[in-house]
């Protein structure tokens, strides 16, 4: 149960803050007071300490609040290139990036469903890449031994290249060339010959000129 | 020697001095179609004259008019061969080719000059023969006075590809375990 003195003592003390306040010019008061001053004696850290600024963050609707801004304008005020970019160091960014794991989330499939390929392919100067082929540098790592063991290709020219007859006058050839040789041996045997006798004359050998 | 080393040697000796074997079986061969052609030539002329004149002319081979005839056929055979494509018909099949001694092709008039000295290897007992044995670049003497030289000419290449595909064929007629028809090779 409240004092009835205390009652009235609470009275009296509203009513002489009320003429106080009607009397008092707040705005001056306040004009007067160095509030600068006031901050450097805020031990700011502590009040942010004391701050719940999760249960700030969840209370707060951050939705209206970004509709209201106009990401346009604003990035038509930051300066990428000047400031943002060459504040970067990219190189120390690409050390930092796991190109392997970014790779192996790269789906290539879907990538080069997306590809049209046709109109890559129209943009390609073939010409121009023939140019830069090495082609008879390319003709000549070809093994045309093994192609013809290895595949269809055999195959075809077996069947495409004369037949029988062709076949008896390449062994015949053959034949012939083997027993040349054999000859030539015993002769260059039987001269004793030091140094070893041309195998051609000499535009075949050097390539100029077919036999 | 196996069938493969065999070839692989071939493609060596591709645009090398032509061995006297090769050369004497194309001479052979030349010698051969050139007389059977002389004879039958001989033959017509005598089956036209006894159709046309009623009685048959008789070639005696030792004839001075006849071994004349026969020496200008055998120039003009030899000689035109060489002059046209540098080969005649047996060096066409043992693949072998007059050039000049440096490996160029020859001109008309060094066939020509081929043919006609040929017979002096002939006329020194067979002697004139010997270079292609002995001599370094194997020139026989007709070879030495016209400037020219024997090499192999066939395409040895398209010949060993022939050869390995042959060998690779009896691989490719086996049917696959899918039950595919094998292809049909009509030789």
């Amino acid at each position: 149960m409240t004092d009835p003195l205390e009652t009235m003592a609470q009275r009296v003390a509203e009513r002489v803050i009320d003429l106080i306040m009607d009397v008092l010019d707040v705005n001056a008061l306040v004009g007067r007071v160095d509030v600068n001053a006031v901050a450097r004696r805020v031990d700011v850290n502590a009040v942010v300490q004391q701050i719940d600024l999760n249960a700030l963050a969840r209370s707060v609707d951050v939705n209206p609040l970004l509709q209201q801004i106009d990401l346009n304008a604003l990035l038509d005020r930051v300066d990428i290139d000047e400031k943002v970019l060459r504040k970067i160091d990219v190189n120390a960014l690409l050390d930092r990036v796991d190109v392997n794991r970014l790779l192996q989330r790269v789906d290539v499939a879907a990538l080069l469903d997306r590809v049209d390929v046709n109109r890559l392919l129209q943009r390609v100067d073939v010409a121009l890449l023939l140019d830069r082929v090495d082609i008879n540098g390319l003709l000549q790592r070809i093994d045309m031994d093994a192609l013809v063991e290895q595949t269809d290709l055999g195959a075809v020219i077996a069947r495409s290249s004369g037949g029988a007859a062709s076949e008896a006058l390449d062994a015949a050839r053959s034949q012939a060339v083997g027993l040349d040789q054999f000859i030539d041996r015993w002769v260059q045997r039987a001269l004793r010959r030091k140094h070893p006798a041309p195998s051609a004359p000499r535009a075949l050998l050097n390539g100029q000129a077919e036999p | 020697m196996s069938a493969r080393a065999q070839a692989a040697l071939s493609v060596t000796a591709q645009g090398h001095y032509a061995g006297s074997v090769s050369r004497f079986l194309a001479y052979a061969i030349d010698l051969t179609v050139s007389s059977a052609v002389f004879a039958l030539a001989l033959a017509a002329i005598s089956y036209i004259a006894k159709i046309v004149a009623g009685h048959q002319i008789s070639w005696n081979r030792s004839n001075i008019v006849v071994a004349i005839i026969f020496v200008a056929w055998e120039f003009l055979y030899f000689g035109y061969s060489w002059a046209a494509s540098g080969r005649t018909l047996g060096m066409a099949v043992l693949g072998v080719r007059v050039v000049r001694a440096d490996g160029e092709l020859i001109n008309p008039w060094r066939g020509y000059l081929r043919a006609l000295v040929f017979p002096l290897s002939f006329l020194l007992l067979g002697l004139g023969f010997l270079g292609i044995l002995v001599q370094r670049e194997r020139r026989a003497l007709h070879d030495l006075i016209a400037g020219t030289a024997v090499v192999y000419a066939w395409d040895a290449r398209a010949a060993r590809l022939r050869f390995l595909a042959r060998e690779a064929e009896p691989t490719a007629r086996q049917p696959s375990v899918t039950g595919d028809v094998p292809a049909a090779h009509g030789r």
